[in-house]
């Protein structure tokens, strides 16, 4: 499964950047993500449940970023497996400023479902995909608007303020209690395709094509 | 006098429960054992192809309510050969590079939803769960899918078969390529035909019990060859085949599909009923047998042929390339019917045809009613078409051409069938048939119609196929007839019953021999403890091979009981009849003697229970002065037999189709379907044509609905009914003219060959050439050459031919 497209976010490369490499924000805005944990650098496991249609379930995943450019690419490389089905995704990332102040964000992704959700949802998958990455970008834009509403508060207790890009590894996050920045996680959760897919769609936007 | 059966349309015996809601399936079976009875799940692969690294199944130990969690690595502790791969049931020397599975994956999985853990617990829910929360660590490999991407070979499905070539076979007569470059025409076809499958509305199931003071096992299993699943649980469970009974109650389709065997759940659930000493029961689900029963059809073909100015068929060179998935557990079986029965009614004087079995990352490929039939009759037919237009001849007289003629059977092809014996037709009359389908359809009348239609814009087409259908392949199958003291016949035959109505033609012809009433004659199918020696339900063989050797089995009972009641009303056996049970001398009715008093007579008795018994006691019928059972004989009246071919019988047939296509949409309607069948001698004409109307259905869904689609990683993304477009009545055309011819085969006593299979071998032709007909109407050069065909490729076809 080929997916390709393009978002904006409306802020400059270099927060959108760091948002993207903070897992606070990531726990707290990736719709059903309920628990994150740091496994190295950039590396990181985590469950989330999601559901396609009627295929509802809980999926262990990790997710691990690579070939860092900074400000301007990388690779994500995603695992995901539940009882509904597993995702393993590769999705070349690239940032570039879109006007000024907001950050276009390309990205192709060549991603393989299986299981129930590949085999029954996966027809269902592109427009899940659709608006689960809108909800994801405006989460995003609306943590970089307001730090001090949820991500950093949100981080797991007895770490409040460790450092950003690097989190120790086994460090783990939990998303913040509703409501707060990820308002609409239910919402979310009834729409969201599963760990690999909720994490393709952190980087997917509206699903436009390229050309 | 009794009216005899044979040829009557005697309603269906079956159907009083089935339409009652009576029918008794295999997940039927156990229910009143209530909790005692355990439930299985299966975990399936969700890749197509990948490495296992490593399962954890430690999530599930714990949980309340498993009793067991099985890998790969448990089977050997169980029963040895169970860690061995299933068997290779049929295998060819052309099929160099045949692989089976594991009953559990073994370190490897090819195809998406083949088994890798098995969990048993107190119930389905249970076990669902319970496989939810095992974890398996996969390193994916590269998945092949599609005849190119095998064919291609960048990716090997098994690492240890070179180019994915499963098998390569060729056959020749005469000298093909010289005859088409000696011809004075030639043509070449490309065509494609896709995957369908046999979906039954009953997927597969088992149940199996284990007896610990019998130290026995008991299997109830939805199959189509009970006694090759009792040798199969026997072999990989250790067993010895007499510990073994398995019984098939009465199965929601099969189609095909349940003749592969055995599936990986018919040896995990009575060795999990043996080793935890309770019932244990599973049944697939409609997912489960999208993406881990078997599917068909899928062909790529290469036709070359050289004709003369008549059409006539000079020579013919086939080549094609058969998708037959991950796994090859039914042999060549299906290329090899394609490759022979290709042939149809025709000679093709030179023959050359050369093909390869493919291995590729899906669900495997195992007979599906017609089993390679459809796709041979589409090559051939599609060729036959070709010429005509090539020609501009009449379609019907190119294919009259080249028929084998009524007096040159039997009619040896020259090539090697199905069963390794030799492809020679034992009697058929094509030109007769072709008559009758070309007055059914209105074949001559139709340009008329067409451009009647042309006028009001509306687009028709017709279209004709012809087929040669072996049935009733051996070896064998063997019938036992038990006439009871109470006048009433028991019969069993080994060979299981889907539905076809063998409880009502059996019956038939018992009660035509042996001269009782048919409501009398009970009939029992698929239980290996009435009829231990059978074969199975495929090929169109029941009515051939144990509706003969259930004849032959009446026979045997009923000259002993005219011997026995000859002794009794002291006269000659000629000159006894058995008319309604009872026998008499013929011409003085006033001497006769009940079949239940004979079968009374023939079971000298010590003890006794009933009045009939009472009545062995008392009196003795035989020599005085020799022992109650002579030495040459045996006890009881009943009569056992066995019927075995030499070769196959071949059926024939023509189908005719009326489409309409509308001109904005591309909707295809069918307007007028019509068949001509020719099956031998009739038992049963209302059941001969049902299995018509149901090969006809399943044959518009294969050549207008149905496919598997598969996508590049080797998904199967409509395994569904919601996705699956298996046609519905609405589809199937409301009134199918059907026509029969009777050309009686001289290899059976009865005269018969097998109807359950033709209803769908020419679908995909016959709709191929009446929609191209219908389009050429304003684009000529339009051609069908991939089918099934929906209204959306249509529509692109279209666009392809402004």
């Amino acid at each position: 499964m080929k997916i390709t497209g393009s978002n904006v976010v409306p802020y400059p490369v270099e927060q959108v950047w760091g948002a993207l490499l903070d897992p606070r924000v990531l726990v707290a805005t990736i719709p059903g993500c309920e628990r994150l944990e740091s496994t190295g650098e950039h590396a990181y496991g985590m469950t989330v449940t999601a559901g396609v249609a009627a295929i509802k379930g809980t999926y262990a995943g990790a997710c691990v970023l690579s070939d860092l450019v900074e400000h301007e690419s990388l690779v994500m490389r995603l695992e995901g497996a539940g009882a509904p089905g597993t995702i393993d995704a590769t999705v070349r990332v690239y940032f570039g400023e879109a006007e000024p102040g907001h950050t276009k964000i390309d990205y192709d992704a060549d991603a393989v479902v299986g299981g129930m959700v590949g085999g029954v949802g996966q027809r269902m998958l592109t427009s899940v995909s659709r608006r689960m990455a809108g909800e994801f970008f405006t989460n995003v834009g609306g943590a970089i608007g307001a730090p001090a509403g949820a991500p950093a508060a949100a981080a797991a207790p007895g770490v409040p303020g460790a450092p950003v890009a690097s989190p120790a590894a086994g460090q783990v996050f939990t998303a913040p209690p509703k409501p707060g920045i990820a308002a609409r996680d239910d919402f979310l959760k009834g729409i969201a395709v599963g760990a690999g897919l909720v994490l393709l769609g952190v980087l997917a936007g509206s699903l436009r094509r390229r050309r | 006098m009794t009216t005899k059966l044979m040829g009557q349309k005697v309603q269906r015996v079956e159907d009083q429960r089935f339409l009652r809601g009576q029918g008794r399936y295999v997940d039927d079976v156990g229910i009143a054992g209530g909790a005692r009875l355990l439930h299985a799940a299966v975990l399936r692969s969700p890749h197509a192809h990948a490495r296992i690294l490593d399962i954890d199944v430690e999530a599930v130990l714990d949980l309340e309510g498993v009793h067991a969690v099985w890998t790969y690595d448990d089977l050997a502790d169980l029963a040895a050969p169970m860690a061995e791969p299933l068997p290779l049931l049929i295998p060819h020397p052309a099929l160099t590079h045949g692989r089976t599975q594991y009953a559990l994956a073994k370190d490897e999985v090819n195809y998406a939803g083949e088994a890798i853990a098995f969990v048993v617990a107190d119930d389905r829910y249970v076990a669902e769960d319970a496989i939810g929360r095992i974890r398996v660590s996969y390193e994916t490999l590269p998945p092949v899918v599609g005849i190119d991407a095998a064919r291609e070979a960048r990716s090997l499905v098994h690492e240890d078969v070179p180019g994915n070539i499963g098998a390569r076979l060729e056959q020749n007569v005469g000298d093909a390529p010289a005859a088409i470059k000696a011809a004075p025409h030639t043509l070449s076809l490309d065509l494609t035909v896709e995957r369908s499958a046999c979906t039954p509305l009953e997927g597969r199931g088992t149940v199996a019990r284990w007896e610990p003071d019998l130290n026995r096992l008991q299997v109830w299993t939805s199959t189509q060859s009970s006694t090759g699943v009792r040798a199969a649980v026997a072999v990989k469970l250790g067993l010895d085949l007499g510990q073994v009974d398995v019984i098939t109650p009465d199965v929601g389709g099969g189609f095909g599909v349940k003749i592969n065997h055995p599936w990986p759940e018919e040896l995990l659930v009575p060795l999990a009923a043996r080793a935890l000493g309770r019932p244990v029961k599973f049944t697939e689900d409609r997912r489960e047998h999208f993406i881990s029963s078997a599917h068909e059809r899928g062909q790529v073909q290469h036709i070359e042929v050289g004709f003369d100015d008549d059409g006539r068929l000079l020579g013919l060179d086939v080549e094609f390339w058969h998708d037959h998935g991950a796994y090859t557990p039914y042999g060549l079986i299906v290329p090899i019917i394609t490759s022979t029965q290709l042939l149809g009614p025709y000679k093709p004087h030179n023959y050359r045809v050369v093909f390869e079995s493919l291995y590729t990352n899906t669900v495997m490929v195992t007979p599906y009613r017609g089993a390679g039939r459809p796709q041979g009759c589409y090559a051939m037919e599609r060729t036959m078409d070709a010429i005509a237009t090539y020609l501009g001849k009449d379609r019907a007289d190119v294919r009259a051409v080249n028929f084998i003629q009524p007096d040159e059977f039997p009619f040896d092809q020259g090539l090697i069938f199905q069963d390794g014996r030799e492809l020679e037709y034992d009697s058929g009359d094509y030109p007769a048939s072709l008559e009758k389908i070309k007055a059914l359809v209105g074949w001559d009348e139709f340009p008329a119609f067409q451009a009647e239609m042309a006028a009001q814009g509306r687009r028709v087409g017709i279209g004709l196929a012809c087929y040669v259908e072996g049935t009733g392949v051996g070896p064998y199958e063997g019938a036992h007839v038990h006439i009871e003291t109470s006048g009433k016949v028991k019969v069993a035959t080994g060979l299981t019953t889907q539905g076809q109505g063998h409880a009502t033609v059996f019956a038939q012809l018992v009660a035509d021999e042996l001269g009782v009433k048919f409501e009398d004659v009970e009939v029992v199918t698929g239980d290996t403890r009435r009829m231990p020696y059978a074969v199975g339900t495929f090929a169109s063989r029941a009515a051939v091979m144990s509706g003969s050797a259930i004849h032959l089995a009446a026979k045997r009972a009923k000259e002993k009981a005219l011997k026995i009641a000859a002794d009794a009303l002291e006269a000659a056996p000629e000159d006894l009849e058995i008319v309604d049970g009872v026998v008499s001398v013929k011409g003085s009715p006033g001497a006769s003697i009940d079949l239940g008093t004979v079968s009374v007579l023939s079971n000298p008795l010590r003890y006794a229970f009933d009045e009939a018994s009472k009545a062995a006691t008392q009196f003795s019928v035989g020599d005085p002065g020799k022992p109650p059972v002579a030495e040459d004989d045996e006890p009881g009246l009943e009569g056992r037999d066995f019927y075995s071919p030499e070769r196959a019988t071949f059926a024939s047939g023509m189908h005719a189709v009326i489409v309409e296509t509308d001109p904005e949409t591309a909707e295809i309607k069918i307007l007028k379907y019509a068949v001509v069948h020719d099956c031998g001698h009739l038992i049963n004409p209302m059941i001969v044509e049902g299995q018509i109307h149901g090969g006809v259905a399943q044959g518009v869904g294969g050549a207008l609905y149905e496919r598997m689609a598969y996508d590049e990683s080797g998904q199967l993304l409509n395994a569904s009914f919601m996705d699956f477009l298996m046609p519905y009545v609405t589809e199937v055309p409301d009134g199918i003219d059907i026509d029969h011819l009777e050309t009686p085969s001289p290899l059976n006593p009865l005269g018969i060959k097998g109807a359950g299979e033709a209803g769908v071998i020419p679908s995909a032709a016959v709709f191929a050439a009446a929609i191209e007909d219908a389009e050429r109407v304003d684009r000529p050069a339009l051609a069908i050459t991939a089918m099934p065909i929906s209204p959306s490729e249509l529509y692109t076809l279209r666009q392809e031919h402004p």
